[in-house]
């Protein structure tokens, strides 16, 4: 009887080892351990007539058969699915280098992006960010500011009037005299904005450009303060190796007064074509606050004094960022405006 | 302004190389520009300060340099030969305009030669970019480049009478000048003349008819000093400006007159041979408020260190000082003194011009950098956090910040505001004729931008402006209100990276969904929206307008913000498109950017979240299109139905198949109960009441 069951599973090995596709799989199932009309289940049908000590010993070994079978051919089915899974994921392959689904990204204006760093820094030094009009009073724009009455600034040939009175203005510095009306010393303001020339535009020229204007005043305050103040914000605007120097300048809302320069982010101070070679950019005017401003709020210059500070954005946003052409800073160009971050 | 360091070096014997001088120079306030070799001379270009004019000769530039290095200061040499005739004998000079002449001297010199200039004149005024004409005109203008006065020589038998009257110019007197011009006189302006005529514009160029020939023989040599303000507004009347008129407008000194004077004559007898005539005319009106103006000023060690943080020794201020010319008289205490500024030293009036006097020559550079103490916190300006965040809203959603300036054109302002033209304001001297109004509306800006991008082949364009605009003049002193504004512009692909969808196109609702969203980054209530049509007038916002005439009649809204007008929101009629060749549609809004910031934000509360699941529902509704979305969920709301959390639209559909004028409105309606399993018999009678509602109030069918 052991021969029948070698032949058996010889039979079933050739037909485990010819089936193709998962469907013979099933079919192999059914043709060998089917509850109806299975091999096996044949031949177990066939144990009742044999003798009760055969029928034991041939029952042990076709179950150990039908188990065999069995394993195998869910061993069968098993690489089939895993098959059949692996072709469905593969047909489901994408191009992962095609590009995302996302808006494009707005960029904020390069002055934007300078103001608010510049605020930052200064926030961060106890400094109140203050604000102006931008039609200005003679008396805001020069009287307040110590402007001589015949200061070529004043002519209709260098300032924007809007009346006999009213003019755009043509410094930050407006913003000073409104801060030290507004409040007692001590205080500490910054004040962005636009201010007004009568430049025609060119590539170094607007009509209109931003500046930042800074103010100081308490008891005891000096020019080594000043000086201090201005190496603090450039060191953390260019970086800890930046150097400062004051050179001696009129400004007549200030005096002494002085203009600061301030080493080459680009060279360090060598030399090179952001600093025309010189190692030293200009970043504008500063002072300590002329007494007759002071007298003009109402501040007693023996008892306060005070610093200020200007400093232009575009042209400090041409030096950054290599712009050749300060015009292109209002012509709001979005192939220019992408470029800043 | 050129120095020649060669004709320094005959007045100071600086130690110092051409390039290290200009440091020096530089680093003390006079600042160099450029260093240039010419020949065996060096040429130092300075940019100097306009406060001093002193600086604007060789001599001015010696004495700094002499104070810098402490060193002695030599004044070039006059040698003149006593002569028996006194000028007077031939000559006078009459100053009718004292208030514009403070002083004029003349000179005589006789029998001279006019030739060419030796050699060495020649150079050094070419050194310094002059242009040699003849010796009597070289020497004077040799003369100014050393000493900063400005001279004039006249042929001396070319002055009618043989006089000189100073005085303003007769109504539509007219002269020629040396360069040819005809000039328009006013009476604002001062000229020289002699018994009949005006032979030369006052400290700004001499008359044709009266200046050096070959054939002059007797020379009149003025020199004279004019009071700046009318020098500047003549030189500018007359777009005349010279080598004179620069210094005299910026301020000359009036006691360097007759030094000049001394030493042109000196080197035109020595040049062009001739005798000079004793004594100069000498007319001084200005003479009495010059001295009156000579006050010490006081200079006090304390306020020194107060101001630079820096201790001074006041010997060496008063060392500093008296080499910069000034008269110093020592204080009681030893640490205080007075000072009389020179009278080329214009600049200094008061305690703190001192101060920087003496730092400036002790050098910036001892300054120590100190900082403020501690005063606290710092602070933004305020809404500045919320502007941030608008910023940082619009750039994720695609939309890059544009800046414009405030002045415009008024035709592009007036096609998206309705600012009566008695509201506006209006520059008296643009620099461009077409840009010369204050801008009341960010718009146009924006318009002008999209323009330029199209122009330059960018379709799909998002912008943004925060900005102010200015309107009417009922601030102090004529002032316009100054308001804030927010402005969005957006054209072409809807997603312009989508390479799936890449035809869908920005339309309104893309520009609402943008305009939705600030609110909620700002925490602010929803804005509404409500249709404006031609016949609206909404004066809240801006007074006097009317319907915004720059949107599409059927595509036009305002924004409310409880209930106020704060904007609109649109797109762009295309009649104004297609003036910019802008076929596609293009959304615009613009929001009163006050308004948002100062709103009250309801504070954050918690609900609890709900235990029992909600019933969703969704229904269509045949409908007129003319009944807006918004009043059908509003007279659902109206309902007031206890269960019913939320209704909101989630398809509109308008087939061939429904009647015309009408379209199909899927609504979602969620209802939830808080204490318990809402059942199906409660949800349909809610929704038959809802049917019932819409079809009493909208005629609207189920479908
Ligand atoms: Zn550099």
């Amino acid at each position: 009887m052991s021969e029948r069951i070698d032949q058996l599973r010889a039979e079933f090995e050739r037909d485990l080892a010819a089936v193709e596709a998962e469907a013979g799989a099933t079919a192999l199932r059914d043709r060998w351990v089917g509850r109806k009309s299975g091999v096996l289940t044949a031949e177990m049908k066939r144990l009742g007539g044999l003798a009760p000590e055969e029928r034991r010993q041939v029952g042990q070994l076709l179950n150990e058969l039908k188990t065999g079978i069995e394993a195998a051919i869910d061993r069968l089915s098993g690489e089939f699915a895993v098959r059949r899974e692996a072709a469905q994921l593969a047909a489901e392959r994408i191009d992962v280098t095609l590009p995302g689904r996302r808006e494009v990204a707005g960029h904020l204006h390069p002055i934007t992006l300078l103001r608010q760093r510049i605020e930052d820094i200064f926030v961060s030094m106890g400094y109140q960010i203050e604000d102006g009009p931008e039609i200005e009073t003679e008396f805001y724009n020069f009287d307040a500011l110590n402007i001589p009455a015949n200061h070529p600034a004043r002519s209709r040939q260098d300032t924007f009037y809007l009346s006999e009175r009213l003019a755009l203005r043509s410094q930050t510095s407006t913003v000073q005299i409104h801060a030290m009306q507004r409040r007692e010393p001590p205080l500490r303001v910054i004040a962005p904005g636009r201010v007004f020339r009568r430049d025609t535009p060119d590539a170094t020229h607007n009509p209109m450009f931003y500046q930042v204007e800074g103010l100081l005043v308490d008891r005891g305050i000096t020019l080594g303060d000043l000086k201090g103040t201005i190496e603090e914000f450039v060191r953390r605007m260019f970086g800890p190796q930046t150097q400062i120097r004051f050179r001696p300048s009129y400004f007549p809302f200030v005096e002494p007064g002085a203009e600061i320069d301030y080493s080459c982010f680009k060279c360090g101070g060598s030399g090179c074509r952001v600093c025309k070679g010189s190692g030293w950019i200009e970043m504008g005017g500063s002072g300590m606050v002329h007494p007759n401003v002071l007298r003009g709020v109402g501040i007693d210059p023996e008892i306060f004094s005070g610093f200020a500070f200007g400093l232009g954005l575009d042209r400090l946003c041409a030096l950054m960022y290599g712009l050749d052409d300060i015009r292109l800073l209002y012509e709001n160009d979005i192939r220019f405006l992408a470029q800043f971050r | 302004m050129k120095i020649s360091y060669n004709w320094l070096r005959e007045m100071v014997e600086t130690r110092l190389t051409p390039r290290d001088l200009a440091t020096r120079l530089t680093m003390a306030g006079l600042a160099v520009d450029a260093v240039e070799a010419v020949g065996d001379d060096h040429v130092l270009e300075f940019d100097l300060t306009s406060n001093r004019p002193d600086c604007l000769s060789h001599l001015g530039v010696a004495r700094e340099v002499a104070a810098l290095e402490g060193i002695g200061l030599v004044r070039p040499s006059t040698n003149l030969a006593a002569v028996a005739t006194k000028t007077i004998e031939l000559t006078a000079v009459e100053v009718l305009s004292p208030e514009l002449c403070p002083r004029y001297t003349a000179r005589l010199i006789r029998g001279v030669r006019i030739g060419p200039s030796p050699e060495w004149l020649v150079r050094r005024l070419e050194a310094l970019g002059q242009r040699s004409v003849n010796n009597v005109a070289d020497i004077t203008n040799y003369v100014m480049l050393e000493t900063g006065q400005p001279l004039h020589a006249f042929d001396f038998h070319q002055l009618r009478g043989r006089r000189i009257v100073v005085r303003r110019a007769h109504v539509g007197e007219q002269m020629t000048t040396l360069d040819g011009e005809l000039r328009d006189l006013t009476p604002e302006m001062l000229v020289i003349a002699d018994a009949e005529r005006a032979v030369a514009i006052g400290g700004i160029k001499g008359g044709e008819d009266s200046g050096i020939s070959a054939e002059t023989v007797d020379v009149l040599l003025e020199a004279a000093s004019f009071v700046p303000g009318q020098i500047r507004q003549t030189s500018r009347a007359l777009g005349l400006a010279t080598e004179a008129s620069y210094r005299f407008e910026r301020g000359v000194d009036p006691l360097g007159v007759l030094d000049a004077a001394d030493r042109a004559c000196t080197l035109i007898v020595a040049i062009a041979g001739g005798e000079v005539l004793d004594v100069a005319i000498d007319v001084f009106p200005g003479e009495a408020a010059l001295r009156a103006a000579e006050n010490p000023i006081p200079f006090r060690a304390e306020r020194y260190r107060a101001l630079t943080g820096l201790s001074v020794d006041i010997g060496e201020a008063s060392r500093i000082l008296g080499m910069l010319g000034c008269r110093v008289l020592p204080g009681a205490d030893g640490e205080s003194l007075s000072a009389v500024a020179p009278t080329w030293r214009i600049d200094i009036r008061i305690e703190e011009d001192l101060i920087e006097e003496v730092a400036r020559i002790a050098g910036y550079d001892l300054l120590q950098t100190t900082l403020p103490g501690s005063a606290g916190a710092g602070a933004y300006l305020a809404g500045e956090e919320d502007r941030r965040a608008i910023r940082r809203l619009l750039t994720n959603a695609g939309y890059h910040e544009a800046v414009s300036f405030s002045f415009v054109n008024v035709g592009l302002d007036a096609l998206f505001s309705t600012v009566d033209e008695s509201q506006r304001m209006l520059l008296l001297d643009p620099i461009d004729e077409t840009q010369s109004h204050m801008r009341t509306t960010l718009l146009g800006g924006l318009f002008r931008a999209l323009e330029h991008n199209f122009n330059h082949g960018s379709r799909n364009v998002r912008l943004f402006e925060i900005g102010k605009c200015f309107i009417g003049h009922e601030g102090e002193d004529g002032r316009p209100r100054e308001v804030e504004r927010l402005a969005i512009a957006a054209t072409g692909a809807r997603h312009e990276l989508d390479w799936q969808n890449s035809s869908a196109r920005l339309d309104f609702f893309d520009l609402k969904g943008v305009v939705e969203s600030l609110n909620e980054a700002l925490g602010l209530p929803p804005f509404g929206f409500r249709s404006i049509g031609v016949d609206s007038h909404h004066p809240a916002l801006y007074p006097g307008r009317l319907y915004p005439g720059w949107l599409h009649p059927g595509r036009a809204a305002e924004i409310l913000l409880g209930g106020r007008p704060v904007g609109q929101l649109g797109q762009l009629h295309p009649h104004i498109a297609g003036q910019g060749r802008m076929k596609q549609a293009v959304l615009l809004a613009e929001i009163d950017l006050a308004a948002l910031l100062n709103s009250t934000r309801p504070e954050s509360r918690y609900h609890p979240l709900p235990k029992f699941p909600a019933v969703v529902r969704d229904q269509a509704f045949l409908i007129e299109t003319s009944v807006s979305c918004d009043s059908i969920i509003s007279a659902v709301r109206d309902l007031n139905l206890p269960n019913l959390v939320d209704v909101r639209l989630f398809d509109i559909y308008a087939g061939r198949e429904l009647p015309a004028g009408s379209h199909s409105l899927a609504l979602t309606f969620i209802y939830r109960a808080d204490d318990r399993t809402l059942t199906d018999e409660e949800v349909s009678a809610a929704q038959e009441r809802i049917v019932a509602c819409l079809r009493n109030a909208f005629n609207a069918e189920l479908r």
